[in-house]
């Protein structure tokens, strides 16, 4: 082959970067090890109780209990499972009726006021997400009681986050013409929002709903561990008197109801996009 | 008579920014159909646009129908948004919106809340809506998405609802630019016709020269925010355009 005439500077250059490069990489990678071998040390090897997990064959045997299915606790399934995906339902509509103000507050093009109503938007958009399902659930139950309805409040505070979330940028990348036309016909606010605005992002949000949805059966499972309705208070009660079979019987509803909620929302999801 | 009366009109768009319009003296008789020609960047859509305070004017006075248009509270301002059509350069349809819901939409100044919520608009402006998309030539159309349609039929749909409104002055923001030869032609044809037969008036921001001398009584010609020609299109002599079009680099 023959040579090509290149700048010596220039290779020398070349190699240098490279040689800089793999040396960064290399840095971060063992900082990246350093760090989870820390963590590992900090949890599994210092907080966990060794002495009291004995042999192998004692942890598979526990974990092995839970193979078995009790199916006589199927007629006691069939209302909590029910309960919990109407708990999903509710929680998520009423999550979109609280979004709605939420959006509108935290969209910087339409709020009512930039300097205060807006970042009370975005206070409560970050508050929403940042307070687990679990803990809103806990706040209901001592504000309402036990039962479902304290559930569907939970799951309904914890879906404003998102849905209003994306429903705010989506108002934010809206494209100002058709606006700008219900304006010039002498349309008010609401003829505006209505029909300017929200044809724009109803797909949108359409399909963020959905996806909360999917979200919420999962959420709406486990709210009765604290006692705010559906299979989340069968599971615990299961527990409680060591029945694994009980265990598992709710696992198995949680699961298909699950896979249940994903079918119906690709379906939605489809006809909707 | 007098439709439009503008004098001495100011726009700047922010308090620092520069000032788009310089002192801008204008008006429009109720027989006119007055094309405003410029570079672009001189401040025609902003001008027509101040004309509704669609853009806020920061000097001058404008006086449309009589009224003081500066001086109106926002309900009263809407009141006269609704007898002022306008048509866009981009077409500015709700595309999601069936070409019959776009028209109708036309209506929406003259719509309570709550038939706006269910798109409930009274029979008369259906069969308004309906014969304005005849009129236009898009009575095979009316129930397809606004986005299925071309160029030109889109501002077809813009140009009926326009006339929805039963305007009594028509704000064209180069309604032809995004079309092409052909269809701009066509376009203007509509438009001018249907002026002429309702009797409107029309101000017509238009960068094509020639199709501004076809189809137009009067010119404006405007630089840098500036009114530079004012005349019937009979007296706009090349020496003028190049004096309009000077700071254009070709």
């Amino acid at each position: 082959m023959a040579s090509l005439d290149v700048n010596p500077a220039a290779i020398s250059l070349q190699a240098d970067l490279r040689r800089r490069r793999f040396t960064k990489m290399g840095l971060i990678w063992l900082a990246v090890l350093l760090f989870i071998g820390w963590c590992v040390s900090g949890t599994i090897i210092a907080d966990t109780d060794w002495s009291r997990i004995g042999g192998r064959s004692g942890v598979l045997a526990s974990i092995g209990r839970y193979l078995t299915l009790d199916i006589g606790l199927f007629p006691e399934l069939i209302i909590p499972t029910l309960e919990t995906f109407m708990m999903a339902c509710v929680g998520t509509v009423l999550g979109c009726f609280f979004s709605l103000p939420v959006a509108w507050l935290g969209a910087a093009n339409v709020t009512p006021s930039k300097t205060i109503l807006y970042p009370i938007g975005r206070f409560l958009m970050v508050l929403s997400r940042s307070v687990h399902e679990i803990v809103w659930a806990l706040i209901f139950v001592s504000a309402v009681g036990l039962g479902a309805l304290p559930g569907i409040l939970a799951i309904a505070m914890r879906s404003v986050g998102f849905i209003s979330k994306i429903t705010a940028e989506a108002i934010e990348n809206i494209d100002a013409k058709p606006v700008e036309a219900i304006r010039a016909v002498g349309g008010n606010q609401f003829q505006v929002m209505y029909y300017g605005i929200l044809p724009q992002i109803y797909p949108v949000v359409l399909a963020t709903v959905i996806f909360e949805w999917d979200i919420n059966i999962r959420r709406s499972a486990v709210m009765g561990l604290v006692g705010a309705g559906g299979l989340g208070l069968l599971f615990f009660r299961q527990m409680n008197s060591f029945n694994y079979g009980g265990v598992s019987m709710v696992i198995l509803a949680i699961l298909l109801l699950i896979v249940l909620g994903e079918v119906i929302s690709h379906y939605l999801r489809k006809a909707v996009i | 008579m007098n439709v439009l009366e503008v004098s001495d009109l100011k726009v700047r768009y922010s308090a620092k920014g520069p000032e788009i319009l310089k002192g801008i003296d204008f008006e429009v008789k109720d027989d006119d159909f007055l094309a405003i020609i410029g570079p672009s960047g001189a401040g025609k859509s902003t001008l027509i646009r101040a004309v509704n305070r669609l853009v806020e004017p920061t000097g001058g006075r404008i006086t449309l129908l009589g009224e003081d248009v500066r001086n109106l509270n926002p309900r009263q301002l809407r009141g006269l948004r609704r007898n002022v059509g306008m048509i866009f350069q981009e077409f500015n349809l709700i595309n999601r919106m069936s070409v019959m819901d776009n028209v109708l939409s036309g209506r929406l100044g003259y719509t309570g809340n709550l038939r706006s919520l269910f798109r409930a608009f009274p029979q008369s402006d259906v069969n308004q809506a309906l014969y304005y998309l005849d009129r236009v030539g898009l009575s095979d159309h009316i129930n397809k998405r606004a986005d299925e349609l071309s160029g030109g039929q889109r501002q077809r749909v813009g140009i009926a609802r326009a006339l929805m409104q039963r305007p009594k002055l028509l704000l064209l923001d180069e309604p032809t630019s995004a079309l092409d030869p052909k269809i701009s032609r066509e376009v203007m044809h509509l438009i001018r016709d249907i002026a002429l037969e309702l009797k409107v008036p029309a101000l017509c921001n238009i960068h094509d020269v020639q199709l501004a001398k076809e189809f137009c009584n009067r010119i404006i010609g405007m630089q840098d925010g500036i009114k530079k020609f004012d005349g019937a299109t009979e007296t706009l002599r090349d020496a003028d355009l190049e004096e309009i079009y000077a700071m254009e680099v070709l």
